[in-house]
C-alpha cells in the first residue's frame, strides 16, 4: 500500500474493501438485490440468469463492497466453493415463496457451512428472505425455521425479510453486514 | 434373494441421496404411472375437468409445426382422446367403430321391425327380453376403448418436434394417429390386449414399439410390420415396462425384474423382495444416467441400474405411480403418488452419485474369482501331449473302442446353421455303417448350440470335394426351418489310399 493510499485511509477518503459472496438458489433474486444496492445510475434494467458468476461493486457509508454474484443454477453451484476462501462475508438469498425448494436451499447452506474453508471461520452471514411481495411467501421467521438457522452457533448471522423489486429490507441487511465487518476488523 | 449391500441399506434420512421436498398423505391423488407425466412449459393455472371414464393414459405432445408452439395434453379415457391446449379443451377424438358381427346385426334389424320375437332373439343372442325391448330401437355399434397411450416423433428427433399419438386398444390393436388431422396413419394387430407401451424412433423413418400385453407377453413391432416381429413370453404378468438405452426392462408380478434385448433375448433377471407395484424410468440427462425405479409393496422404491440395485427409497405408503424429471426449476425431481392418495415429492441432491454393484457389462465379478482347482496330474498332461502328437492314431483307437470300427477317421468338424450349429463328423467310406440321412433332434431352443454327430459317406472316389445340404425340418412339414450348405473337404481316406 502506497503512502498516499494510507493517508487517504486515515483521512477516511478511501473506504476499506471487503469481498462478499452472494449465494442462493437460481431465481432467488441475488442479481436483482446486488443491482438494487448499486448507485441508481449504475443499475441495469433487465436482469438475466447469471452464467458462472459476475463481480459487482458498491459502496456503503464506510465500506467498499466487492460482490461475487454467483450463479445459482444447479450446474454452476459447484463453482461456489472455489470462492469461499476469498469471501469475508456471505449474503445468502432465499426465495421465500418457493416452499418446495426450501430443502434444496437448506442442503446447499449445510454444504456451505460444513466446507473446510468456511467451517472454522467466524464470518458473518446475512440471509435475505426474499420475494416477500409474493402472496404465497412465508415469513422470515418461518424461513429461518425451515433452514434451521438456530443451529448456526459459531458465526454471526442475521435474517432480513426483503423485496428485491422495491428494494425493501435491503438497506437494513447491508447495515448489519457493515457493522459486523467493522466489528471483526477492530 | 440376497440382502442388498450395507451401504445401500444404510441410506437413511441423514445420508439419503434424496431431499424430502413435499409430502401430503391426503393429497387425494389416485393415479397410476401411465397417467402421470411431466410436461414443460405448461401455463401454471389451476384447472379441473371431469372425465366420464377413468383415464387410461396421459401424454404431452406438439401438434403442429408453426408458431406459437403450444404443448397439447392428450388424455385417453374410454373410447375418446381429449386434447387440451393451454389447459382448455381443444379437441375430442373418438376411436373408429369396430365391424359388427353380421348375424347379430341382421337379428337386431329384424327385432327393430318386430319381425322376430324376443324369445328367438334370446336364443340367438342369449340375452333377456327386457334388454331386447329396451335396446331394439338403438343403432347397433361396437366400440372399443383405449388401454394405453404413448407418443412418437413424426420426422424429427428434436425435443420440440411434432409427435404422433400411439394408442393401444381393448380390441388388441395399435393405432398411430396423425398429430394434426387425427387420422389413423398405421394400424397393427396384436395377439392380446396391450397394457404398457414404449415407443422409440420416428414415424417417417423407423420406429419400434414395445408392447406388454395382458397375456403376459411382450411384443416388439417395427415400422411396416403388421404383426409383431419378436415375442417375449414373461414368466408372469407384467406390472410395468420401460426401455433403458437399448434394453427392455419389465417388472413382473412374480417378484422379478427382467431385462431383455431389443430382439427379445433375455439378458438378466433379478428377484425383488416384494411384489412390484409400478415401474418407471429415471433419466438424469445432465449426467447421462439412466436407471429404473420399481415401487414395491413393502413400502420401498428400489432403483436398479441394469441388474444392480443402487438405491432404496423408503416411503410412508405403498407407491402407486412414479415420475422422474424436471418439475418447476428443479431438474431431478421424483414425484410419487401412494395407494392412499398421498403425494411425495423428492429432489435428488446435487452431489448425489449412484454407484454400487458392478457396472461393467458382461458376466458378474463372481465369475472371475479363481477357484482352487487342483493341479493337472502328470498322467493327464502326458495323455494330452500324446493326443496332440499322434491325433489320428489316438482317435482311431478311441473310436475303435467305442464303435468297433477302425477305419473311420474324423477328418473335419463342421459347424452348421445360424441358430443351431450342428456338428458333423465326416469320415471316409465306412462300409459297415449305413449312411444315416436323418438325425432326430431334440427341441431346439434359440441361442444354444447342439452338437449332433452323423456319419457321412463319400460317394465318389475321384477325390473331389463336394457339397452337403443340411435341412432342419419340423416333423410333418416339408418346408425346412433352416438350410445349410457344408463344403466338404477332400476325403482324407481317399488321399491316404
Amino acid at each position: 500500500m502506497g503512502l498516499f493510499d494510507k493517508l487517504a485511509g486515515w483521512l477516511g477518503l478511501k473506504k476499506k474493501e471487503v469481498n462478499v459472496l452472494c449465494l442462493g438458489l437460481d431465481n432467488s433474486g441475488k442479481t436483482t438485490i446486488i443491482n438494487k444496492l448499486k448507485p441508481s445510475n449504475a443499475q441495469t434494467q433487465d436482469i438475466v440468469p447469471t452464467i458462472g458468476f459476475s463481480i459487482e461493486k458498491f459502496k456503503t457509508s464506510s465500506l467498499s463492497f466487492t460482490v461475487f454474484d454467483m450463479s445459482g443454477q444447479g450446474r454452476y453451484r459447484n463453482l461456489w466453493e472455489h470462492y469461499y476462501k476469498e469471501g469475508q462475508a456471505i449474503i445468502f438469498v432465499i426465495d421465500s415463496s418457493d416452499k418446495l425448494r426450501m430443502v434444496v436451499a437448506k442442503e446447499e447452506l449445510d454444504t456451505l457451512l460444513n466446507h473446510p474453508d468456511i467451517k472454522h471461520r467466524r464470518i458473518p452471514i446475512l440471509f435475505f428472505a426474499n420475494k416477500m411481495d409474493l402472496r404465497d411467501a412465508v415469513s422470515s421467521v418461518k424461513v429461518s425455521q425451515l433452514l434451521s438457522l438456530e443451529n448456526i452457533k459459531d458465526k454471526p448471522w442475521h435474517i432480513c425479510a426483503s423485496d428485491d423489486l422495491k428494494g425493501e429490507g435491503l438497506q437494513e441487511g447491508v447495515d448489519w453486514l457493515q457493522d459486523q465487518i467493522q466489528a471483526m476488523k477492530t | 434373494p440376497p440382502s442388498p449391500p450395507r451401504e445401500i441399506q444404510n441410506d437413511n434420512e441423514a445420508h439419503s441421496k434424496w431431499l424430502d421436498a413435499h409430502y401430503d398423505p391426503v393429497a387425494n391423488v389416485y393415479t397410476f404411472s401411465s397417467c402421470i407425466g411431466k410436461f414443460d412449459s405448461l401455463p401454471s393455472s389451476s384447472h379441473e375437468s371431469v372425465l366420464l371414464d377413468l383415464p387410461a393414459g396421459v401424454a404431452a405432445f406438439l401438434m403442429e409445426q408453426h408458431e406459437p408452439r403450444t404443448l397439447a395434453v392428450a388424455v385417453a379415457s374410454g373410447p375418446f382422446i381429449y386434447v387440451y391446449k393451454n389447459l382448455r379443451p381443444y379437441f375430442k377424438f373418438t376411436l373408429p367403430l369396430l365391424d359388427i358381427n353380421p348375424l347379430e346385426k341382421e337379428v337386431w334389424e329384424q327385432a327393430k321391425e318386430d319381425m322376430i320375437d324376443p324369445l328367438t332373439l334370446k336364443e340367438i343372442l342369449g340375452r333377456m327380453d327386457p334388454f331386447v325391448n329396451l335396446h331394439k330401437l338403438q343403432s347397433l355399434k361396437r366400440q372399443t376403448v383405449i388401454t394405453c397411450m404413448g407418443t412418437l416423433k413424426k420426422n424429427m428427433v428434436d425435443e420440440d418436434a411434432v409427435s404422433c399419438l400411439v394408442i393401444g386398444t381393448e380390441s388388441a390393436d395399435i393405432l398411430i394417429l396423425d398429430p394434426e388431422a387425427f387420422t389413423i396413419l398405421a394400424k397393427m394387430a396384436l395377439p392380446s390386449v396391450p397394457v404398457f407401451l414404449d415407443v422409440m424412433g420416428q414415424f417417417d423413418v423407423e420406429y419400434r414399439l414395445t408392447v406388454a400385453c395382458r397375456n403376459g407377453a411382450i411384443y416388439i413391432l417395427r415400422r411396416d410390420s403388421k404383426r409383431p416381429r419378436y415375442c417375449v413370453e414373461l414368466s408372469s404378468l407384467p406390472v410395468g415396462l420401460v426401455r433403458v438405452h437399448k434394453s427392455i426392462v419389465a417388472a413382473c408380478s412374480d417378484q422379478t425384474l427382467q431385462g431383455y434385448t431389443q430382439k427379445g433375448k433375455k439378458l438378466w433377471s433379478v428377484s425383488l423382495p416384494a411384489t412390484p407395484t409400478t415401474l418407471s424410468l429415471m433419466d438424469q440427462k445432465s449426467r447421462g444416467f439412466q436407471a429404473v425405479l420399481v415401487g414395491l409393496a413393502n413400502l420401498e422404491v428400489h432403483m436398479y441400474r441394469d441388474k444392480n440395485l443402487v438405491n432404496i427409497i423408503r416411503t410412508q405408503d405403498v407407491v402407486n405411480s412414479i415420475c422422474f424429471g424436471r418439475y418447476g426449476r428443479e431438474d431431478s425431481t421424483l414425484i410419487m403418488t401412494t395407494k392412499g392418495g398421498g403425494l411425495i415429492i423428492k429432489i435428488l441432491k446435487r452431489t448425489a452419485v449412484f454407484d454400487g454393484g458392478d457396472t461393467s457389462p458382461g458376466p458378474p465379478i463372481a465369475q472371475s474369482i479363481k477357484l482352487s482347482v487342483p493341479k493337472k496330474t502328470k498322467l493327464y498332461v502326458d495323455q494330452t501331449l500324446r493326443e496332440r502328437e499322434n491325433a489320428v492314431g489316438e482317435c482311431k483307437a478311441r473310436t475303435a473302442g467305442h464303435r468297433g470300427c477302425d477305419c473311420c477317421t474324423p477328418s473335419n468338424l463342421v459347424s452348421v446353421g445360424l441358430f443351431s450349429p450342428l456338428t458333423t463328423a465326416a469320415c471316409s467310406p465306412a462300409p459297415q455303417l449305413p449312411p444315416s440321412r436323418y438325425c432326430r433332434v431334440p427341441m431346439l431352443v434359440p441361442g444354444l448350440s447342439y452338437p449332433i454327430e452323423t456319419y457321412v459317406e463319400c460317394l465318389s472316389n475321384k477325390g473331389i470335394s463336394d457339397l452337403i445340404k443340411v435341412f432342419v425340418l419340423r416333423e410333418g412339414q416339408s418346408a425346412p426351418l433352416l438350410t445349410a450348405h457344408i463344403n466338404m473337404p477332400v476325403s482324407e481316406g481317399l488321399i491316404a489310399a
